[in-house]
């Protein structure tokens, strides 16, 4: 063996190695991806997501990994998550199902006038949606991007798995990133658009909501979606058939498996299966800048919508809605909920609002689920 | 194909276009702004929409709606086109019709859409007051049975 052939043995390993096949722009990724996993584990912010998201950011940017893609023909292992996940759109859905095997809407049905503020409360979606435009985003692009502000983590990534799936990675790390900065971002916008006497309004105690009513409740939102607009009907079914299993307290071990382990389970892949669509060669672009910028003017302008069809509201109203409920009309569940009730404890503190805040909170999960519908509608 | 796909169009070889979309061969065109372009051709709807599908089956972002009385060919895209409407039901011949993307439409859909979510949770409130008023009836009427027996 002479010094060519040790020579062409050794490029022949470095081939193989990552370091060989290093390039500069993955430490900005591994910057990306560690700056997540920092949040979730020292700043506790929506843990259960950014944690495995950062882990998929970090690990599908090292060269040749066999994460992503497919070699031989034979798809590699996140894209095998991703791609019965997430392109298959069943992810989403299962989570849903999950949040509705969770969900009481006792204080939504006690109270069913707030669903109107989680109407109001898309606004943002649809203001950003123009702004994405003008920003030389595609129509289909503009809408997946606007769903951020309705704060709604699986709509958000329901939607732009449809319509843009170039842009899932970023749309969802705004999406869940900005739903962890509620409180940062909601109080500010709150006070400003409140009056002193506003804050200080006391709402009656809701009155109790019966089983029968729960049980109805699910049935009779369905049938309206369905109606109304079905393509979103994948999402809400899921939703409200989890619902409907709590509620009825006949099929507790599937409540309990929708809501635990298998709501845990496609956590995992879902958070993994996003991190790893950020690879460098896609996200280093304006596109992920400009997304992360405008979704926060989003979250800012939908929690402005959800308090000002509050005091429209209240213009034909005998017993007035404290404002400070209108900012929980974005999903955010139920994040949004304990910000109204800290800033409504702040101005009276006896006034307790939570359960209030409620309402609005899961009719936004309904109004971001339909302002979903109608861009599906609109594009399919 | 190729061949006898440039036989029957041969507007799209030459290039003819309005605001960057395909303009079909036409006999007469009945109305020409700078948003708007009408045109008659002596195509049968089923033609027109092959030479459509020819031409355009490259592009993305590019829906195809069949609707009762029209084809409606919209762009999802950035282009300067928005769409382009095949009528079903001309006598002297085939209308299209080719519009420019326009901001009335795109903030147009968007109010209506906006105005849609609320008539959705309008509906949603409507069912729920509806149907609780309904069963507060029935548990009022069981009550009132209960007490009576």
């Amino acid at each position: 063996m002479n010094i060519y052939e040790i020579t062409d043995l050794f490029r022949g390993i470095l081939h193989t190695t990552g370091v060989f096949n290093f390039q500069w722009k993955l430490i900005i990724m591994w910057g990306v991806g560690s700056l997540f996993m920092y949040l979730a584990i020292a700043k506790k912010y929506e843990p259960l997501l950014l944690l495995p998201i950062g882990f998929g950011i970090f690990i599908v940017n090292f060269p040749l990994v066999p994460l992503m893609g497919y070699s031989d023909g034979h798809a590699q292992l996140i894209e095998v998550f991703y791609h019965y996940g997430l392109e298959w759109e069943i992810i989403p859905c299962i989570i849903f199902l999950g949040l509705g095997a969770m969900t009481d809407f006792g204080p939504l049905i006690a109270n069913p006038k707030t669903l109107l503020i989680g109407a109001g409360a898309q606004l943002g979606v649809f203001i950003t949606f123009t702004g994405t435009v003008l920003a030389g985003f595609t129509l289909k692009e503009a809408a997946s991007v606007g769903i951020i502000g309705g704060a709604d983590g699986p709509t958000t990534i329901y939607l732009t798995q449809h319509l843009a799936p170039q842009l899932l990675g970023p749309n969802a790390i705004a999406a869940y990133s900005y739903m962890a900065m509620v409180p940062l971002i909601q109080p500010g916008i709150m006070r400003l658009m409140t009056t002193k006497s506003e804050k200080r309004i006391r709402m009656r105690q809701l009155r109790p909501v019966s089983k029968r009513e729960k049980i109805l409740f699910p049935l009779v939102t369905v049938g309206i979606i369905a109606l109304l607009v079905p393509s979103v009907i994948p999402l809400m079914g899921m939703f409200m058939l989890g619902n409907l299993m709590k509620e009825s307290g006949v099929v507790e071990r599937l409540t309990e498996t929708a809501q635990g382990a298998l709501m845990n389970i496609v956590t995992i892949f879902l958070g993994i299966s996003v991190g790893a669509t950020m690879h460098a060669d896609s996200f280093l672009s304006w596109k992920p800048l400009f997304i992360f910028s405008l979704g926060l003017i989003d979250f800012g302008v939908c929690t402005a919508g959800g308090i000002l069809t509050v005091k429209i509201m209240n213009l034909f109203l005998k017993e007035k809605i404290n404002p400070l409920i209108g900012s929980a009309g974005v999903s955010a569940v139920p994040m949004a909920s304990r910000v109204s009730q800290i800033q409504g404890l702040r101005y009276d503190k006896n006034n307790h609002l939570l359960m209030h805040a409620v309402g609005p909170n899961l009719a936004g999960v309904i109004g971001s689920a339909a302002a979903a519908g109608m861009f599906i509608a609109m594009f399919d | 194909m190729p061949a006898l796909f440039l036989m029957l169009f041969p507007a799209v070889t030459i290039g003819e276009d309005f605001l960057g979309a395909p303009v079909v061969p036409h006999i007469r065109t009945i109305q020409k702004t700078e948003t708007r372009l009408e045109i008659l051709s002596d195509l049968t709807h089923d033609d027109a929409l092959a030479f459509y599908r020819e031409a355009l089956r490259e592009e993305e972002d590019i829906k195809f709606r069949d609707w009762k009385d029209a084809t409606y060919i919209e762009d999802d895209g950035n282009r300067e086109w928005h769409s382009v409407t095949i009528s079903k039901e001309g006598k002297e011949g085939t209308e299209v019709v080719i519009t420019k993307d326009s901001w009335t439409w795109i903030i147009g859909t968007l109010i209506l859409r906006y105005v849609g979510v609320f008539v959705v949770l309008l509906l949603l409130f409507l069912g729920l007051k509806i149907s609780g008023a309904f069963i507060s009836r029935a548990i009022a009427k069981m009550d009132v049975k209960k007490d009576g027996s």
